[in-house]
């Protein structure tokens, strides 16, 4: 790597000759060292899904969890760093919080991607601090209909349709584009994002991972739930049919 | 003996203005002074009040009853508020006292039910977690000398388990099977008992609305402070259900037959 | 009579404190100890619940009676009961009666100046296996008694424990002493006589009387066995037993 030995890549408070800091772009090499996890915006809602690479089979099924809920309408997924992930929901959620305090009403997800964002820009500034090493996907159902956000480690953020972030995001963006996402109900996308997500796990099949899913819609009342058990059976062995259909 | 009848049947507890009579008129103060008044600083006084709130236990869960009035010293000023509200999937909380303070509750509560839905762990807050932190909280306000003013009735269904208990701006609590605030701990609570107490396992739901009916059209009859418009809380193991507003139906004609009030002459 | 000049604004001075009625008792045997309230709270005319304890366990071999502001008396259990339980985790037994004591002295005391408006008795087993009581006032003057009662009706129930258990204005038959420390049985009787006769003459005691029995190590039953309405609290082979009894009161 270029930046190497050239003394520019110690410090998040040094830019390199050429614009560049390094410390943010490590960050992000963090994050594609992670099990994907995507957000999918569709017609009544938004569908978020993660393939959580399990390490240990000795862990329990369900700990260390990548999708986390910061209000009632509000879930996150991020892919990079565990632990930096949860600082990143925990942080999400006092904003909501204060949101709430100040205004007397649900947050729209604009304004706490705007929050959250800042606070992720605010460690690129100082050599005392490392950058986070999450990109985090934000989905919610509020007033102004769904949405969809990604914040990356550099601070920055962008509204998606549909989003991929980790070590699948190129194949999964690929996929994601050739979903009629806006016309799709979240019922469908959740059948969609599973079948992404085993698509994308092909890559590193020697690894085992459990997939993760959560969603915000009509059936849910517009509030953010892990997808129901017959629902998510049902999304897993398509995925799988999927998989294997495709392979023949 | 107290010589001023303005007085007679008040609270003796000249901080707790049961009748929300504050600010019509003034009241002769004949109460011992509070040894400890001289050096404090008062807080406040409730501005805008509910009335009464009333909770029986019956057979299925719990059921609680309030107007939808908010008043202004005697101006009958928001008549369509709401004074029972859900507090996660459990319970009802249900208020008389200051209608702004009660207002705050629901918002620090509804953070903390947040709190319990992030966290994402299968575990929800039921009526007696919710009673106990807000005991706690009614309690370390009255500490600071700046209470919440209000009395708060908490009435839920978790776990197969009935719960109904009172809270009020000194942090004093008790339980029991029939419950009810304000004026209503005077006129309705005894009408309450001898329909209730003994039959709490037997009591339908339609009994137990029927029974919350009666006292409230009661309490409209005799509260000044009160509405013909109120809602029914029903907290069972399916849940909880707030009603719309209802309308109760009273006759006044009797009022006729009265010298000084109908159409006599004389 | 002093009336409030009509020119002055109301002012509305929020008063911290309430009373809420009812009556504790406790009395000290030479290898027992009773403590026993009414269940009834109330405030001024209301009453407000027929079935709020007063009386608590705190360990296998002591127990706290509460009388007065209910609120602040629940909130003062809660607090002493978080501070024995710490003393567990620190030294893995439970503390013993008399340092309870001086725990509960020290924090009425701490809120000299903002009291808990509590009155405070102490019962159960001292290290050495004799009765005991404690009783506080709110500040946390406190010494170890033979018997006392405390909050509403203690007026009408203290002197009648005075005549019964310390033999006031009793005169011994020449040649005899009355006993320093009565029988269980004669204690309970004692009692339930208490609480029924605040009960009739005071409007804030009744509807129901709890009464925690405690027994020294390897002490006999004393007659628990054959009276109705007993159930144990303790399950420890050879150590301190606890009983509690219930009856009702009047509920007028």
């Amino acid at each position: 790597m270029t930046s190497i030995g050239t003394g520019y890549d110690l410090s998040a408070s040094t830019y390199s000759p050429d614009g560049r800091i390094f410390q943010v772009e490590y960050a992000n090499k963090a994050v594609e060292n992670s099990g994907t996890a995507i957000g999918l915006k569709v017609k009544d809602g938004v569908v978020i899904a993660v393939e959580k690479l399990v390490h240990s089979k000795l862990l329990v099924p369900g700990a260390n969890r990548r999708i986390q809920t910061v209000d009632r309408h509000i879930g996150l997924a991020t892919a990079g760093l565990p632990a930096d992930g949860r600082t990143i929901a925990n942080r999400a959620r006092d904003e909501t919080a204060n949101y709430r305090d100040f205004y007397r009403s649900p947050p729209p997800l604009q304004a706490i991607v705007e929050r959250v964002g800042q606070f992720v820009q605010v460690y690129t500034l100082y050599s005392s601090v490392r950058p986070f090493g999450v990109s985090t996907i934000l989905g919610a159902v509020d007033k102004n209909g769904p949405a969809l956000y990604v914040i990356e480690p550099s601070g920055v953020f962008f509204g998606y349709h549909g989003a991929a972030v980790g070590k699948g995001r190129q194949l999964a963006k690929t996929e994601l584009e050739k979903l009629k996402l806006s016309e799709l109900t979240a019922r469908e996308a959740v059948i969609e994002a599973a079948r992404i997500i085993y698509l994308v796990h092909e890559d590193a099949k020697e690894k085992e991972f459990e997939l993760e899913m959560s969603w915000i819609g009509p059936e849910t009342n517009g509030i953010h739930l892990p997808v129901p058990k017959d629902l998510f059976d049902e999304a897993e062995s398509k995925a799988k049919e999927a998989l294997t259909s495709g392979l023949e | 003996m107290d010589h001023f009848p303005t007085n007679w049947g008040r609270p003796r507890n000249d901080a707790v203005d049961l009748y929300n009579t504050f600010p019509i008129h003034q009241r002769p103060s004949n109460v011992p002074k509070d040894a400890f008044s001289a050096g404090i600083q008062h807080t406040q006084q409730p501005i805008v009040t509910g009335t009464s709130v009333l909770a029986i236990k019956f057979k299925d869960g719990v059921m609680m009853a309030a107007d939808n009035l908010a008043s202004y010293g005697s101006l009958a000023r928001f008549r369509n508020i709401q004074r029972l509200c859900p507090v996660g999937e459990h319970t009802v909380l249900g208020a008389g006292g200051d209608m702004g303070d009660f207002q705050y509750i629901q918002a620090i509560l509804d953070e903390l039910i947040i709190d319990e839905f992030a966290a994402g762990d299968g575990h929800t807050l039921g009526p007696k977690e919710v009673h106990n932190y807000l005991s706690e909280l009614m309690y370390a306000r009255r500490s600071k000398m700046n209470p919440l003013w209000n009395a708060l009735l908490v009435g839920g269904f978790k776990d197969g388990e009935r719960f109904l208990a009172f809270v009020d701006l000194l942090g004093t609590t008790y339980s029991a099977s029939t419950l009810a605030t304000g004026y209503g701990a005077h006129i309705a609570q005894p009408l309450l008992r001898s329909a209730v107490e003994g039959r709490e396992d037997t009591l339908t739901e339609d009994e137990a609305r029927k029974i919350l009916e009666e006292s409230m059209r009661v309490l409209f009859y005799r509260d000044a402070r009160s509405l013909d418009q109120y809602q029914i809380a029903t907290i069972t193991a399916k849940g909880v259900d707030i009603s719309e507003s209802r309308k109760l139906e009273t006759a006044w004609s009797f009022a006729e037959g009265i010298r000084g009030y109908g159409a006599q002459t004389q | 009579m002093s009336r409030t000049p009509v020119s002055l604004p109301q002012q509305h001075q929020f008063n911290p404190y309430s009373e809420n009625g009812g009556t504790i008792l406790a009395i000290a045997g030479a290898n027992f100890s009773v403590i026993a309230g009414d269940t009834r709270q109330s405030e001024g005319y209301n009453i407000q619940t027929r079935y709020a304890p007063k009386v608590f366990r705190l360990t296998d071999k002591a127990v706290l009676a509460t009388n007065g502001f209910a609120a602040d008396g629940n909130m003062f259990v809660k607090k002493v009961r978080q501070r024995l339980e710490w003393y567990r985790h620190a030294h893995a037994r439970d503390m013993s009666l008399h340092a309870i004591a001086r725990l509960i002295q020290t924090m009425l005391y701490q809120r000299r100046f903002f009291p808990y408006y509590v009155y405070n008795i102490l019962g159960g087993i001292e290290d050495d296996g004799s009765g005991a009581v404690y009783s506080f006032d709110p500040v946390g003057s406190y010494e170890r008694e033979t018997c006392r009662a405390a909050g509403a009706a203690s007026s009408l129930v203290q002197p009648f424990l005075d005549n019964q258990i310390y033999f006031k204005n009793q005169t011994a038959p020449p040649g005899s002493a009355h006993p320093t420390h009565l029988p269980l049985a004669h204690v309970l009787s004692l009692v339930i006589d208490s609480f029924t006769s605040a009960t009739e003459r005071h409007i804030e005691v009744g509807d129901g009387l709890e009464m925690y029995v405690v027994l020294a190590k390897g002490s006999p039953l004393q007659g628990l066995d054959t009276i109705h309405g007993v159930t144990e609290l303790t399950n420890i082979p050879g150590g301190e037993r606890m009983f509690v009894i219930r009856r009702s009161l009047k509920r007028d």
